[in-house]
């Protein structure tokens, strides 16, 4: 059993919130020690102060809670303003993040690397042309901090190194091997993709429409396999 | 008392209501009962009636008996004005607080991706027909003010806008009788961003 006194207050961004019963909201938090969590906020709809306000997703919070088993009672909740001021911005990529999170990570497993990373990804996301360098990034990130991490810089057929100007094919649980035009096997997975599109995305420095063209298409597609057939609800926003 | 008496039956249909606990379920069933027969009938008919006709508005999705509301109907209301709520209580709200003489259109509900509410449940396509009828002159987006309801505005303004229509968006901000220092930081950065020219 999770049994869990947490008196302090812990850096926590609100990934999705419902109601529950007449006054209450199911909150699932993202904290920086304590990963994933389940929260349950009673009375956060009414009183004379109520959270629901506070309680909003991308704004960066203090929370602290009690109890044990799988959902927590919140106890406090305050807004961490120092950390950025809320703006409004187009959330699209913001519930796409989040829904990555919600159904990537398992609730209780501690991941600070990865709550260090949405931080970042939620500060670039509003910035002019850096919120799909950051998607990506942050997508590869999370994908290496649940275990599957991707070689990118290696061909994973030869042990040679990736080179600019090749062209590479990826294989499901084994990694990049050269492309050299053989018909594809497993259909679903059938991607290639340029040697300088993996050697960015290692090394973080994507640029250009065309390498982040191929490296969302990339992303999509490794995602894919990792998320299951359910499609991903926050695409829906994207016509 | 049994489980699958009469009285435990109309107590725990009554708990369908919102704020309707056992007890006051209880406490209404038996005023029912001893004091209101009459009342009682009365509800029970006019319950039935309204579930079995009450619709939506063809044109607004606002709940009425008839085809079109009564708002939508009226001459004298602006139909160039068009007024984006998210329920039928809010077209209420507005109507009977404010001196707004436009038309309205009800998404009855907000986008929550998350939960799998999209712009299909929301009636956009509707509300792009409605649009390309070239009578709107300005959509006023009037969802509430948390991420999800700002997304849905967001969302319904990037397609207004598509067409040429003006999109404004109602003030966010300190509330009549409110103190500076008690409203959040939120709201107040809202209500700086947004501040108006002062009249």
């Amino acid at each position: 059993m999770n049994v869990n006194h947490h008196p302090t207050l812990e850096p926590a961004f609100v990934l999705n919130r419902r109601p529950y019963r007449e006054t209450s909201l199911l909150v699932e938090a993202f904290t920086a020690k304590s990963g994933r969590v389940g929260l349950v906020a009673k009375g956060a709809r009414r009183g004379k102060i109520p959270l629901a306000p506070v309680l909003e997703p991308f704004r960066p919070l203090l929370l602290s809670w009690r109890g044990s088993g799988e959902l927590f009672t919140l106890t406090v909740a305050e807004p961490d303003d120092s950390v950025c001021s809320p703006r409004i911005w187009s959330v699209k990529s913001g519930f796409y993040v989040n829904e990555l999170l919600l159904r990537l990570l398992r609730r209780h497993d501690p991941s600070p690397d990865i709550f260090e990373d949405y931080r970042q990804v939620l500060k670039r996301i509003p910035v002019p042309g850096q919120e799909e360098p950051a998607l990506r990034i942050f997508e590869k990130r999370l994908l290496a901090a649940i275990g599957y991490g991707l070689s990118l810089d290696q061909d994973a057929e030869t042990g040679r190194p990736v080179e600019h100007e090749k062209s590479y094919r990826y294989q499901p649980g084994r990694g990049f091997v050269e492309d050299h035009g053989a018909p594809c096997i497993s259909g679903d997975f059938a991607i290639t993709v340029r040697g300088g599109t993996l050697i960015a995305l290692g090394r973080e420095t994507l640029q250009g429409s065309e390498q982040l063209r191929e490296a969302k298409h990339l992303m999509r597609t490794i995602l894919r396999g990792y998320l299951g057939e359910a499609p991903l609800a926050s695409r829906m926003l994207y016509r | 008392m049994t489980d699958n008496t009469l009285i435990e039956h109309l107590v725990t249909s009554l708990r369908c209501l919102p704020g309707v606990g056992p007890k006051s379920a209880q406490r209404m069933v038996y005023h029912l009962l001893g004091r209101d027969r009459d009342g009682g009938r009365i509800l029970a008919n006019t319950l039935r009636a309204a579930m079995d006709d009450i619709g939506n508005c063809r044109l607004c999705r606002t709940f009425t008996e008839s085809e079109l509301c009564a708002l939508c109907v009226s001459e004298s209301r602006d139909p160039s004005l068009l007024c984006v709520v998210e329920t039928p209580a809010n077209v209420a709200a507005i109507n009977r607080g404010t001196d707004y003489n436009g038309r309205f259109f009800v998404l009855l509900g907000h986008l929550s991706p998350l939960d799998g509410v999209g712009p299909g449940h929301l009636g956009i396509d509707q509300l792009k027909k409605r649009l390309d009828t070239g009578d709107i002159r300005e959509v006023i987006l009037a969802t509430g003010s948390t991420v999800e309801r700002q997304a849905t505005a967001h969302y319904i303004a990037e397609f207004v806008r598509e067409r040429g229509i003006l999109v404004s968006r109602i003030a966010l901000g300190v509330p009549l009788g409110g103190e500076l220092e008690f409203v959040d930081s939120g709201t107040l950065a809202h209500a700086l961003s947004g501040r108006g020219e002062y009249r």
